[in-house]
């Protein structure tokens, strides 16, 4: 009991303790400059490539947008989760969150992703609905049929004698506008992304 | 044999001393717990199925979210199974790197445990240190990855961010520091004689039952039963890791090897500190088609992904175990009988750690 | 009685009792929560006091994206904290639904739908300073003049 009674006496008439009692409370409340916050905006021109779009991990977090004739990512506060990986995924450095852009160009680190387009011979109905509602396509052949056999062979997806075929993968951006508006969910959109670093400038 | 219940006592769902919704129901004869029943259900979100048919960089922030206190591990655990089915080779300083988020990770979890338990046993100086301490524990972790709570750190073939020498300098302070504050409160603890009046000997677990019930982690080698999942791990091998056993299987005991870890995780970063050599810290790679299944150990114990990916690297079906239901169960069916007072239920109960978050996802 | 009326705002902003309640959320903000009271943050110096106890409450902090086992029994939590009463929305989870509002989840969100929600904080999860602030902003806000209001 005694030994008890000493000891809490140390614990409190200790120098520091009697400072902090009798000075200012807590130190000011400031955000450390490592923290990653919000994306912002570093004002560079966003190509609308929609990397960040495609790698964002929380639904409707992010947009881009079309406003007084530029594109740029518009950040949802009540979705996005603050994880970077947009910035991480920018080729052109427009998203800027805390220091990590800076991390990112001193150690040389990226995502690298690529799309892969499947379909499901079995439950595909062969409407042409993926083809129609496609961006990239629509982009390449702006006639585009309603049943989704254009002309050109230039466009991602066609049908070509009765079958929905994927010609150009390599085009594919990976929005899932595809996925959306395929009634029977044949179509998927499979986002591969890997974590590159460059050493030594490779 | 007809049972004599006089009282029967529900706690929660919403209680003070709980931090998650769930509800214990005790039949008690006057303050004696004869029987105690679990009831969960509360933060039921459906994780597991959220995740099928979605690549790794969704699956990863869903397996952070499966549980906010120990986040790093399960992205580590979910990460390192994804790794194991396409084969894919981790960089040195990114495995050690690792490691020294997951011990961060463990430090501010057991911090958390033991000052809801001071907290419950209402010894709330000791409580407010250590929960003090943990903001320091807290700055490394957003040091290193830039968030407090959800880091979203490791990623398939590595790390997120490298440890620049500053900040390697600001974190062996870190170190030091808790270490030297730590001590200072662990005397505090055993010096205490109402500590130990309401710790020892209450909630007695015993190794026969630990292993009848299959209780895991921090609760189990507090009764003497060595399961820890970082002895089978390749990096903690090269560490020359070994786990902490107390034989005791009470309430002081638990607490105690909770604070005795928080040592150990220390000295394990500092080895780590010291082994680690320059290098890339992300060696790429691409997740493909297969099944595996990994675990680790979380601060409370073993964590099991059971992964099984498409050609893609999308997941097919996922299965989850998260420790906290062994410990809850082993709690409630072994632990809490025989308590002697109501006071002493919500004590046991968080000395064992439950997490409910984790155990519903 | 207008000395009385501004007794009463300076006292009921300086002595804020907060009831938090998770309903279905990771952790991750509840234990943000319980950061503001490490000494690091002092909640309790501003005169802001968790306790859990709805009876008691001004202020519900209510995080998680509201899970069906609480679809009465929020309403009831809420229906307990006596007037004047405010809740605010923690984390993304109660406002959007964070990452678990996908196909097979089974969250409700937003919880506006089920209770009144004066404010929302946004984050995954929020640092304790912006719960702090929030707390802080809005406690003199729906308090001031309260009896007045009710006339």
């Amino acid at each position: 009991m005694e030994s008890s009674l000493l000891w809490y006496l140390k614990e409190f008439v200790r120098g520091e303790w009697l400072t902090k009692f009798f000075t200012v409370k807590t130190a000011p409340l400031i955000t450390p400059p490592y923290f990653r916050g919000f994306p912002t905006l570093t004002h560079q021109e966003c190509t609308h490539c929609l990397a960040c779009m495609m790698i964002c991990p929380a639904p409707n977090a992010i947009e881009v947008l079309k406003t007084e004739g530029v594109w740029n990512p518009v950040i949802y506060p009540g979705h996005c989760v603050r994880c970077g990986f947009c910035v991480e995924a920018c080729p052109e450095d427009v998203l800027a969150a805390g220091v990590l852009l800076e991390t990112q160009k001193a150690e040389h680190t990226s995502f690298s992703a690529t799309f892969h387009l499947t379909i499901n011979p079995n439950t595909c109905k062969r409407c042409g609905n993926c083809a129609t509602v496609c961006p990239v396509n629509k982009e390449i052949d702006p006639y585009l049929g309603g049943t989704g056999t254009p002309s050109s062979d230039e466009v991602i997806m066609r049908i070509i004698n009765g079958e929905m075929r994927v010609i150009h993968n390599e085009k594919c951006t990976g929005c899932k506008t595809c996925e959306k508006g395929c009634p029977n969910h044949a179509i998927k959109v499979a986002r591969v992304v890997q974590g590159v670093q460059e050493v030594n400038g490779v | 044999m007809k049972k004599i219940v006089d009282v029967s006592l529900p706690i929660g769902p919403v209680h003070p001393v709980f931090k998650e919704p769930c509800r214990i129901k005790c039949e008690m004869r006057g303050e004696q717990v004869l029987s105690a029943e679990l009831e969960l259900g509360y933060v039921k979100k459906g994780i597991e199925r959220i995740m099928v048919g979605r690549p790794w960089q969704e699956v990863m922030f869903l397996a952070e979210r499966v549980c906010g206190i120990c986040s790093v591990v399960h992205n580590y655990v979910c990460i390192e199974g994804m790794e194991r089915i396409s084969d894919i080779e981790v960089p040195d300083r990114a495995a050690y790197l690792r490691v020294i988020l997951n011990e961060m990770d463990r430090i501010q979890s057991h911090l958390l445990a033991n000052y809801s338990y001071c907290y419950t046993i209402e010894h709330e100086t000791l409580a407010m240190y250590l929960i003090n301490l943990r903001e320091t524990t807290m700055d490394a972790l957003e040091m290193i990855t830039g968030a407090r709570v959800t880091c979203s750190y490791i990623i398939p073939g590595g790390v997120r961010f490298d440890l620049t020498p500053e900040k390697e300098k600001t974190l062996r302070g870190m170190l030091d520091h808790i270490d030297s504050e730590l001590t200072r409160f662990v005397n505090m603890f055993k010096g205490g004689p109402m500590i130990a009046l309401r710790s020892k000997n209450i909630g007695n677990f015993t190794r026969e039952e630990a292993i009848e019930s299959h209780a895991v982690g921090p609760t189990a080698r507090a009764s003497n039963l060595n399961n820890d999942c970082r002895l089978f791990h390749p990096t903690y091998k090269k560490l020359g890791f070994e786990s902490i056993l107390l034989d005791d299987g009470d309430n002081y005991a638990r607490i105690m090897l909770r604070f005795l870890e928080i040592f150990q995780s220390t000295e394990l970063i500092r080895s780590c500190l010291a082994q680690m050599e320059p290098g890339i810290i992300r060696g790429g790679g691409i997740i493909g088609g297969g099944t595996s299944k990994w675990s680790g150990e979380a601060p409370r114990g073993e964590l099991t992904y059971d992964i099984s990916t498409d050609i893609r690297g999308r997941i097919k079906t996922i299965g989850i175990r998260t420790p906290s239901i062994m410990n809850i169960e082993a709690c409630v069916h072994y632990m809490l009988k025989g308590v002697d007072s109501s006071a002493d239920v919500t004590s046991t109960y968080i000395s064992s750690d439950p997490c409910i978050a984790c155990n519903e996802r | 009685m207008k000395a009385l009326q501004d007794l009463k705002n300076a006292v009921r902003s300086r002595s804020i009792h907060v009831c938090y309640v998770n309903v279905g959320s990771c952790n991750g903000c509840d234990i943000e929560i319980l950061a503001c009271l490490a000494p690091r943050y002092d909640i309790e110096q501003y005169g802001i006091y968790v306790h859990n106890n709805p009876r008691e409450a001004d202020i519900l902090l209510i995080t998680g994206g509201f899970s069906p086992q609480w679809e009465d029994k929020l309403k009831r939590v809420w229906d307990e904290i006596p007037e004047p009463k405010a809740a605010i929305a923690i984390g993304n989870c109660p406002i959007s639904g964070c990452v678990f509002n996908r196909d097979g989840t089974y969250l409700d969100p937003p919880v506006r739908k089920h209770i009144p929600i004066a404010a929302e904080v946004p984050g995954c999860p929020p640092r304790p300073t912006e719960i702090l602030e929030a707390i802080l902003s809005l406690a003199p806000v729906v308090f001031k003049d309260y009896e007045r209001r009710e006339e």
